[in-house]
């Protein structure tokens, strides 16, 4: 079973480096919501070992990546393919609007 | 997920998930759906301290959780899914999710209200780049900055005195001359050193590039116009019910609100509702914890009369 990757400020650039899609979560401790999405996120690296990496970035420690995408509001997702973001989603979602939005931007 | 149950819920606030726990203790296949996370908009609160049963203040998340917990101890499942579509076919609800359609004897519709924006320039743009909607969850960001807070009643308040931990200024603008949030909230914001208030004033523009760095703000009495810098801004000037599925099915007043008497029938046969898409509801998770169990038991009345 795929698993969510922690990336930090040192490695989130070869991370997303990657033909693959990659879903970034930025989240912290605190933020209730963001707790709730992670099990949605488990099913969605799961269910797309093939095409999709999950990482997760803890705001509270990674400032750089952060305010690199001007992130300011928790939970934030990030689409991101060959290294450019294609889409964001703001807010607490459930696992069908993130295969939503995987289906829509590829 | 299996396509037939006696009553489905839509929605995993509060009333939801009380509903739940009356539904699955009347022995009840019992379905709970709701498009995000279980628990509702109070798990963006930091604490609760006016539910009753609890003389120390409550962690929002952990209540919804034992809420949870007590639904599924009682045979309920939860499902984290889209309503698309409600409609009443041959003597049952069929309900459209995501990829798939299921049919319930009853509905138990418990989806609750969406956060009103203000709708004007910028502000959308600006959403998850200084523009926010939860406090708990973003606070951190805003550490030794100033931030604003709109809105007059308990959300708003309770938002300022959880940002005051962390940014260096809080300033609550609202467009009234006084509070409706409850007293003691109040009387905590006055006595608070870092919560400044701007009374009788409203945004019209959220300014910046690529992030937020000002608002514009019109005085309501005077129509002075000026422009105020800040790093981030809270939205909490209310709610709008999530009623859109049922406009066509239930009576709604003129700002969507569903009219119901105090067994919480509708209009709809086996269609209930309970919580936040009711009129008058205060936003209280007491209020709608009583309204989610008011709804199930005359559900239930309802199952029983069929047999």
């Amino acid at each position: 079973m795929a698993e969510i990757i922690s990336a930090n400020d040192v490695n989130f650039e070869s991370l997303i480096r990657n033909s693959l899609m990659i879903i970034v979560d930025f989240w912290a401790p605190t933020c209730t919501p963001c707790r709730l999405m992670e099990p949605g996120l488990e099913k969605i690296a799961a269910n797309h070992q093939e095409n999709v990496r999950v990482l997760k970035v803890n705001v509270n420690e990674c400032p750089k990546t952060s305010s690199r995408f001007f992130v300011r509001t928790l939970p934030t997702l990030l689409f991101i393919k060959d290294g450019q973001v294609k889409t964001q989603i703001v807010g607490a979602v459930n696992p069908n609007q993130i295969e939503k939005t995987l289906s829509e931007v590829g | 997920m299996k396509k037939k149950w006696d009553v489905i819920i839509v929605g995993g606030g509060p009333a939801g998930l009380a509903a739940a726990i009356y539904s699955g203790r009347a022995l009840r296949k019992t379905l709970v759906l709701d498009k995000k996370v279980f628990g509702g908009q109070i798990i963006n609160a930091d604490i609760i301290e006016n539910y009753p049963g609890f003389a120390e203040p409550i962690v929002p998340a952990e209540l919804m959780d034992q809420m949870v917990k007590q639904a599924e101890r009682y045979g309920v499942f939860l499902e984290n899914d889209e309503v698309a579509k409600l409609t009443r076919e041959k003597g049952a609800w069929q309900i459209g999710v995501y990829n798939d359609t299921l049919e319930a004897k009853a509905i138990i519709y418990a989806a609750g209200s969406v956060i009103r924006f203000l709708g004007v320039s910028g502000e959308k743009e600006m959403l998850g780049r200084g523009v926010s909607v939860c406090a708990t969850c973003d606070a951190p960001f805003f550490l030794q900055r100033r931030v604003a807070v709109l809105g007059g009643g308990d959300t708003a308040l309770s938002e300022a005195l959880h940002l005051a931990k962390f940014a260096s200024e809080v300033v609550l603008i609202h467009r009234r001359g006084q509070f409706r949030a409850e007293k003691i909230l109040q009387d905590r914001v006055f006595k608070n050193e870092k919560i400044k208030i701007i009374w009788d004033s409203e945004v019209l523009g959220f300014k910046g590039n690529q992030k937020l760095e000002a608002l514009e703000l019109k005085n309501k009495k005077s129509g002075t116009l000026e422009t105020v810098g800040f790093d981030g801004v809270f939205l909490a000037i209310g709610t709008i019910p999530n009623t859109e599925l049922v406009k066509n099915l239930v009576k709604l007043d003129e700002n969507g609100y569903v009219i119901t008497d105090i067994s919480l029938r509708t209009d709809a046969e086996g269609l209930f509702v309970a919580g936040e898409v009711i009129k008058g509801n205060r936003r209280q998770v007491a209020i709608s914890v009583g309204m989610g169990v008011q709804a199930a038991l005359s559900c239930e009345e309802y199952l029983t009369s069929l047999e």
